[in-house]
Parts: C-alpha cells; sequence; structure tokens
C-alpha cells in the first residue's frame, strides 16, 4: 500500500478542514484607515508589505517635522501627575497638529536619572529642548507623501495630506498641483468619501468655486454607505463632505438643496451640531457676510475638536499635519 | 600584552572569514543598499535627501549588526566543534589570549564590512545629491567603537551558550537595548525608591549601543558635530564595557574543560 498518496491525502483534508475553522477563531480585524488595503486585490500578496512601508513613511514624516527629534504621547500615569506636553509655537491657522501632549522620547536632564549616561544621549540624539518649538516646513515632507502613494496607492490619508500641504501655498499653481493629487488618488480609490470631500474642499474653501466643488461632494454623499461601516478616516471625510456641500448649496443660493443635503446627512451623522444647524436653519437664505463666516468657522471648530482628539495616534487614524488647520478664513476657537 | 600574538591570531579570524566568503554576504547587501537606492532614483522624487540620509544609516546600522553578530557569535563554538582548539592552546598562548586575539578578529572583520557597506552607501546617497558633513565622520567612528562592543558582548554569551542562542540573545540585546532604557526613564519617576536603584542598576549593567548611534543627527538637517568630550567618553566606555565583557567570557572559558 503506497503511503505517499494517503499522507497527501491527510495533508490536504487537514488543511481544508483547517482553513474552515480559519474564520471561528481569528479575530475580526478592523483598523482605521486600514480597510481598503486589507480588501483590496492587491493586499493579497503585497498589500501588507504596502501597508507596513506606507506606515513607516507615515511616520518618518511627523519625525521630519520635528527635525529628527523623536516625540512621544505623554502616558496615563504622567498626565496623572500633572506632567505637561511641550505644546509649540505655533497658532491659528499656522499650527501644524496638537502638540500639548506630547514630550521628547529622550528625556530631558531634569525628568532623567542617568546621569552622564543621559547627558550623553542628548548629546548623540537628535534632541533639543522642544517647549513652544516650531515644526519644519511640511514642504520637506512632500516627497515622502509621492512616494508612499506610489508604493500604496490605497493609503487615502497620503493622497489628502499631501494634497493639503501643496494647499497651504495659496498660489494658483499649487492649488492645482493638490487638485491634480487629488484626482490621481481618486482614480486609485474612486470610493473614498475622504478624497472626494478633499475635492470639494479644495474647489469651495480654497478656490470659492462652489459649482466645481457640488459634483464630488454629491458623490461623495451618494456613496452607498454607511457611516458605521467606514473606518474612523473615511467616516471623518464622509461627514466633511457632508458639511462642505451644505455650504455650497448655500453659497449658491440653493436652500432647499441645502435642507435635503443636510437632512441626509443627519441621517448618518443624528449628533453632528452643524447639519442640525443647516437642517434647523432652512428656508432662511443667507445673504449676510457674517452668515456666511459663521457657518464656515462651525466646519473648522468642529472638524478642528474631532482631529485634535486623535492627534499624535501614530497611526493612519493621525491623518493631518495640517489638515484641519488649513481654511482660507483663518477662525479659530 | 602579547599584541603580535593578538595580531596572529585575529589575522587567522579575517582571512577564515574571508575564506569562508563572509564578504559575499555583504556583497550581496551592499547590493540591496544600491538597488534601493536606484528603485527610489527610478521614482525620480526630488528633494528626498533627508529621507535618503535616513535610510542610508537605518540599513547601515540594520546591516552591520548583523554582520557583527553572525560573525562573531560562532567563532569560539567552532573551534571547539571543529577541534582545532587543541593544536592552538597547544602553543604558548593562554586562553585569555585566545578569547582576545578572536575578539580583535571579529572587530576587524566587522569593520572591514561595514567600511565597504559604508562605501557603498556613501556613493548611493552621493547620487542623490547629498553633501558630505563632518558629523558623517562622527558617525562612522562611533558606529565602529559600538560594533566592537557589540562583538566582545556576543563573543562572551558565545562563551556561555549555543551559537544560535548567543546570536539570538544578542539581536535582542542590540536591537532591545535602547527600548529597555527608553521604559526605564518612563517608568522611574512613577516607581518606588526601591524599583529606582534597581533601574538605575539595570541601566548600568545594559550596554548603551543606542548612545553610539548618532543617524538621527546625521540623517536632518543642521545639526552641529557631537562635542569632542562625548566621542572621548563614548570611546572610553566602549573599551571599558569589551574589556569588561573580555574578562567575563575568560572567567568561564578558563575552567571550561574543551
Amino acid at each position: 500500500m503506497k503511503t505517499a498518496p494517503i499522507a497527501i491525502g491527510l495533508l490536504a483534508g487537514s488543511g481544508l478542514f483547517a482553513s474552515a475553522l480559519r474564520s471561528e477563531v481569528e479575530v475580526p480585524k478592523h483598523h482605521a484607515g486600514l480597510n481598503a488595503h486589507e480588501t483590496h486585490a492587491s493586499a493579497t500578496l503585497l498589500g501588507q508589505f504596502r501597508t507596513s512601508v506606507s506606515s513607516w513613511l507615515w511616520l518618518r514624516t511627523d519625525l521630519y517635522l520635528h527635525n529628527g527629534v523623536e516625540m512621544r504621547q505623554l502616558t496615563e500615569a504622567e498626565r496623572k501627575r500633572g506632567i505637561a506636553g511641550v505644546g509649540n509655537g505655533e497658532h491659528g491657522q499656522d499650527a501644524l497638529h496638537d502638540d500639548s501632549s506630547i514630550v521628547t522620547v529622550v528625556p530631558s536632564k531634569e525628568r532623567d536619572f542617568r546621569g552622564v549616561f543621559g547627558d550623553i544621549e542628548r548629546a548623540t540624539k537628535a534632541y533639543m529642548r522642544m517647549e513652544g518649538h516650531s515644526h519644519n516646513d511640511p514642504k520637506s515632507a512632500l516627497p515622502l507623501f509621492r512616494l508612499m502613494t506610489w508604493i500604496d496607492p490605497q493609503f487615502i490619508p497620503g493622497w489628502t495630506t499631501g494634497a493639503t500641504v501643496l494647499g497651504r501655498e495659496r498660489s494658483d499653481a499649487a492649488l492645482d498641483m493638490g487638485i491634480e493629487l487629488l484626482k490621481e488618488g481618486l482614480e486609485h480609490n474612486p470610493n473614498s468619501p475622504s478624497i472626494l470631500s478633499e475635492l470639494g474642499r479644495f474647489y469651495a474653501s480654497k478656490k470659492r468655486d462652489f459649482a466645481k466643488a457640488l459634483p464630488y461632494l454629491r458623490r461623495a454623499a451618494d456613496l452607498p454607505v454607511r457611516a458605521d461601516q467606514l473606518d474612523e478616516v473615511e467616516a471623518d471625510g464622509l461627514l466633511s463632505a457632508y458639511r462642505w456641500l451644505c455650504l455650497s448649496y448655500r453659497e449658491l443660493g440653493r436652500s432647499g438643496d441645502m435642507y435635503r443635503a443636510a437632512q441626509r446627512g443627519l441621517g448618518l451623522f443624528p449628533d453632528d451640531p452643524l447639519l442640525l444647524r443647516c437642517a434647523a436653519d432652512t428656508p432662511y437664505i443667507f445673504t449676510e457676510k457674517g452668515q456666511r463666516e459663521w457657518i464656515e468657522q462651525s466646519i473648522s471648530e468642529s472638524e478642528d475638536h474631532e482631529h485634535h482628539g486623535h492627534d499624535h495616534d501614530h497611526g493612519h487614524e493621525h491623518h493631518d499635519h495640517d489638515h484641519d488647520h488649513d481654511h482660507d478664513h483663518g477662525h479659530k476657537h | 600584552m602579547k599584541l603580535r600574538v593578538w595580531w596572529a591570531l585575529a589575522r587567522g579570524v579575517l582571512l577564515e572569514s574571508l575564506r569562508r566568503k563572509d564578504l559575499w554576504v555583504v556583497a550581496i547587501l551592499g547590493m540591496i543598499i544600491m538597488a534601493a537606492s536606484g528603485a527610489l532614483g527610478f521614482f525620480g522624487v526630488e528633494g528626498l535627501q533627508t529621507f535618503a540620509k535616513d535610510l542610508g544609516v537605518t540599513v547601515l546600522g540594520l546591516f552591520s549588526t548583523v554582520i557583527a553578530i553572525l560573525t562573531t557569535s560562532r567563532l569560539l563554538p567552532d573551534e571547539i566543534k571543529n577541534r582545532t582548539l587543541y593544536p592552538l592552546l597547544a602553543r604558548p598562548i593562554s586562553r585569555f589570549d585566545l578569547l582576545a586575539g578572536k575578539l580583535m578578529g571579529a572587530i576587524l572583520a566587522t569593520w572591514l564590512a561595514f567600511v565597504i557597506l559604508l562605501a557603498l552607501t556613501s556613493v548611493a546617497l552621493l547620487m542623490f545629491g547629498v553633501r558630505f558633513e563632518v558629523i558623517m565622520v562622527q558617525y562612522a567612528l562611533l558606529k565602529m567603537v559600538g560594533l566592537g562592543v557589540l562583538c566582545a558582548v556576543t563573543l562572551t554569551l558565545s562563551a556561555f551558550m549555543t551559537p544560535s542562542a548567543a546570536a539570538t540573545l544578542s539581536f535582542v540585546v542590540a536591537f532591545g537595548s535602547s527600548m529597555i532604557v527608553r521604559g526605564l526613564t518612563m517608568a522611574y519617576e512613577t516607581s518606588s525608591p526601591a524599583m529606582q536603584w534597581f533601574f538605575k542598576f539595570i541601566n548600568s549593567i545594559l550596554p548603551q549601543f543606542g548612545l553610539f548611534d548618532i543617524g538621527p543627527r546625521v540623517a536632518n538637517e543642521n545639526w552641529a558635530p557631537v562635542p569632542l568630550w562625548v566621542v572621548g567618553g563614548l570611546l572610553a566606555y566602549g573599551v571599558a564595557y569589551a574589556g569588561g565583557m573580555l574578562l567575563l567570557a575568560w572567567s568561564k572559558f578558563r575552567s571550561q574543560a574543551v
């Protein structure tokens, strides 16, 4: 009796049986900002590697913004002891992100028990006191955004943040480059609410061309998705799309459409104060500049609040170096 | 000190390394560096100098660490396994001389590999338009001292355990010591006084490999060279720590039945 075929059959049978058990033993994975990676066809072979590379590049951009000085979040114990983060010296629309709860990885002299070893580390590592620090020009990180989107076109924050960094320079050429980058991202990710929302925001906020913003924002709103099916990044993008859609309709004097968009948005985000306000304000038609500023300021405040809540998570959900501070009118709370 | 004896033994290690074609590993790793830089060049991205430098020092640190550990971890066990230790010990050399010579050879072989990789990395960086800076010389010098300490740690571990275990533990120490030190500094303030003393003890005996790596200063812009007292201090620390490790290895090896 030949044993080899039996052995192979046994191996194959046990393999099939084990495959059937996979769904029972593996914990369902849900990473913010990573769903596209896991479901895209390319993820089957190189997806995880590409995701790792793009994540690594993403973290490098943060490091380069601090000129190589490694930063970390305060621990829970440190917060309880009242230790404050370093903060930064940038305010308003110039602020890149919230640094109020981060400190340098290499501890300062007064918080270091290592004596001469600590002194040597501060002399050999990229270390400086970072209280009230400023950041390097994020444009220096632009090549990395380009690189991470080439390596991993499904890495949404690479497209959106790269475009936003381009958009910080308010020249028409820079804005057009940002829009081109987002359109390229849209080709790779046609169903990404974040990219569609960013495109709409570029046209509405930076170019003040609300008619051109509408198709992208409507397309985001028409995506057959539920907010709870999206990861954190894309859910934020969808919410932003509804907000800018309402603003664009309002600017174009289409209060009825604004009302309907706000109602649809509230179906997905029932607690959003801005959409509630838009739905409640209708059919009031805005004509005064002050009223328009109110709604734009509300968008800024809402998005600022949300993103500061999860800045410096050092994961994909930490996706906006300057994304939400970069509004043309500069209203800050 | 029997420097001539040590040199003869070190030369043997170096020749053995060449005969075993260890440098092929270096060549393959070098080709990976060049291929990676070529791939970056293929993307044609302007302004990648910082990233290229960062990648260069990271890869250089990684590859040279691998070579140092793999070269050193098998030196002593191979001598015992191949029974080439007996003719060596039949000569008028002590076991300490043997260890010192082996360590010197391992360090030289590692440095040779490091210099080759450094040259290839430099070529790759030149292709990206990276300018030469004084701090790069300091980087190479301190890295070589750090690799010497790593060789000493690995050789000592190989005197106490099998080559595989010594290599594994050396990798853990090489890549994990900075992380452990970081954890100690973060936990220190919230710990009890007794635990704080324990942390100080652990910190003092751990090899501080991280101090020899000034890669982050090299990679990013406008960092001044490291003060000379720091370079001197690290050199002294490296020699003292490697000497301590050598003594530890000797304490085990001198009474070991072979």
